[in-house]
């Protein structure tokens, strides 16, 4: 049986979430100076040496930012690879500090919720065997 | 060709500049309007309606004493916020960025070469400085600017999240000052590099609305919007 199987993305499903925060989520996207000043603020880029993945904006940038610039049109693989950004890269702790206001943790809840809508979400059965660091 | 990027064209990028800060604010505000979270289902739909005019909204009362307390949390707020932002880890960062964003506006306003093209347009101007000092200026800013683009290239982290948009905005930002600088000191060909200069400097003030350019607006409306202790206001803002 191929019940097991997960259900197509509904990119229109996809697409109204989007749109519905555009104002926010969008325009602030758009305004990230790319300065990397918020990094320094956040003790997950701090624990892994600096590395870059785990500064606040390559986290946005590379969740929703890639979902608005492809206009919700992904595919589950893709949703998945976003799952390990927003749920296990940042735990929404809301220290990150942007010099032009950008909101960061509510960008990365929003990317969890439009994950969450398609059902993709940590399995904390599994998942949570892992370290968090 | 000068005499109509030297004259219209002024005045069409200007246009653009007000008129796209305008639409941009208004097409912010437009799609705030609507509500994020919806009723959930099954709510009671009765409640809508006691929402006439006669509602009762809880106001603070504005006492002087009010305000001056409200006035004095910001105050001591601002303050922290200055402490524990970027001014408190990145000093060198934030002396260049605050260098580099004070004479982007000084020196174009105040310089001598401007205003007087602006006398003769509109017959006022504005003060000027001396332009051995607005030279020196712009070559500070040059420095400031060279600073960011190395940074850019070189420091690992900026660069994994830089692409070739960030590079044509950092030129779009820097090519205003780079050309007027080497006309004012007749560099190469000055006929050419004057009209490289206007162009520039439209081209500048016309994508600055529909850009990353545009955090110079929607700075302050996200500094609104933020609900930690950086914010401006009570963060709580619902637009
Ligand atoms: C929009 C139309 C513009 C016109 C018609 C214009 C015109 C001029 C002229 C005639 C000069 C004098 C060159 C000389 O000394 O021989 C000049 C210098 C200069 N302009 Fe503009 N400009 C424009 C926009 C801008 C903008 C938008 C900026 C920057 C944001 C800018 C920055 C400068 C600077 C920094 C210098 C002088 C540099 C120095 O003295 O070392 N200009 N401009
Ligand atoms: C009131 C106006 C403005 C405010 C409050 C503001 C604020 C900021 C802040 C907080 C940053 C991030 C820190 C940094 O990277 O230095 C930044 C970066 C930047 N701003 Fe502005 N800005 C304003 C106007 C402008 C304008 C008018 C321009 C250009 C035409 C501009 C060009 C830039 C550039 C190019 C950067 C990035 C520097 C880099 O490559 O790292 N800014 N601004
Ligand atoms: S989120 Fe803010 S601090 Fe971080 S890179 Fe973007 S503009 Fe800079
Ligand atoms: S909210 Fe996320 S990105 Fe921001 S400081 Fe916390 S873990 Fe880092």
């Amino acid at each position: 049986m191929t019940s097991q199987a997960q259900p197509a993305v509904r990119s229109d499903e996809i697409k109204r979430l989007l749109d519905r925060k555009k104002d926010k989520m969008k325009f602030q996207l758009s305004h990230c100076m790319r300065c990397t000043l918020c990094a320094e603020s956040c003790f997950l880029f701090k624990a892994h040496d600096k590395d870059p993945q785990y500064m606040p904006s390559y986290k946005v940038i590379h969740s929703l930012g890639k979902l608005y610039r492809r206009r919700g049109k992904v595919d589950r693989a893709f949703l998945e690879s976003i799952k390990k950004i927003v749920w296990k890269n940042c735990v929404l702790c809301r220290r990150c500090y942007c010099p032009v206001g950008i909101d960061i943790p509510g960008m990365i809840a929003f990317a969890r919720s439009i994950c969450r809508s398609q059902g993709v979400h940590p399995d904390f059965e599994g998942d949570a065997q892992q370290s968090w660091l | 060709m000068y005499a109509f990027i030297s004259g219209p064209m002024v005045w069409i990028a200007f246009a653009c500049f007000f008129a796209g800060l305008a639409f941009q604010t208004m097409q912010f505000l437009r799609l705030s309007q609507k509500k994020e979270l919806r009723a959930l289902p099954g709510k009671p739909k009765a409640k809508k309606k006691k929402k006439g005019k006669k509602a009762v909204k809880k106001k603070k009362a504005w006492t002087l004493a009010a305000l001056f307390a409200w006035a004095d949390g910001l105050f001591v707020r601002q303050l922290e916020s200055l402490r524990t932002s970027l001014l408190g880890h990145h000093v060198v960062m934030a002396g260049f960025t605050i260098l580099f964003h004070i004479l982007l506006f000084v020196v174009p306003i105040f310089l001598l070469a401007h205003n007087i093209l602006l006398r003769d347009a509109l017959g006022l101007s504005l003060p000027s400085l001396p332009e051995a000092l607005t030279d020196a200026l712009t070559f500070v800013f040059l420095l400031c600017a060279f600073f960011f683009l190395f940074r850019r290239l070189f420091v690992r982290q900026v660069r994994a999240i830089s692409g070739p948009y960030d590079y044509l905005m950092w030129l779009i930002t820097v090519l205003p000052f780079l050309t007027g600088f080497m006309a004012y000191h007749q560099w190469c060909d000055y006929d050419l590099i004057l009209r490289v200069h206007i162009i520039a400097g439209e081209l500048m003030l016309i994508v600055i609305p529909f850009t990353k350019l545009g955090h110079m607006l929607f700075f302050f409306f996200y500094r609104f919007l933020v609900g930690t202790e950086y914010s401006f206001g009570q963060g709580k803002r619902a637009w």
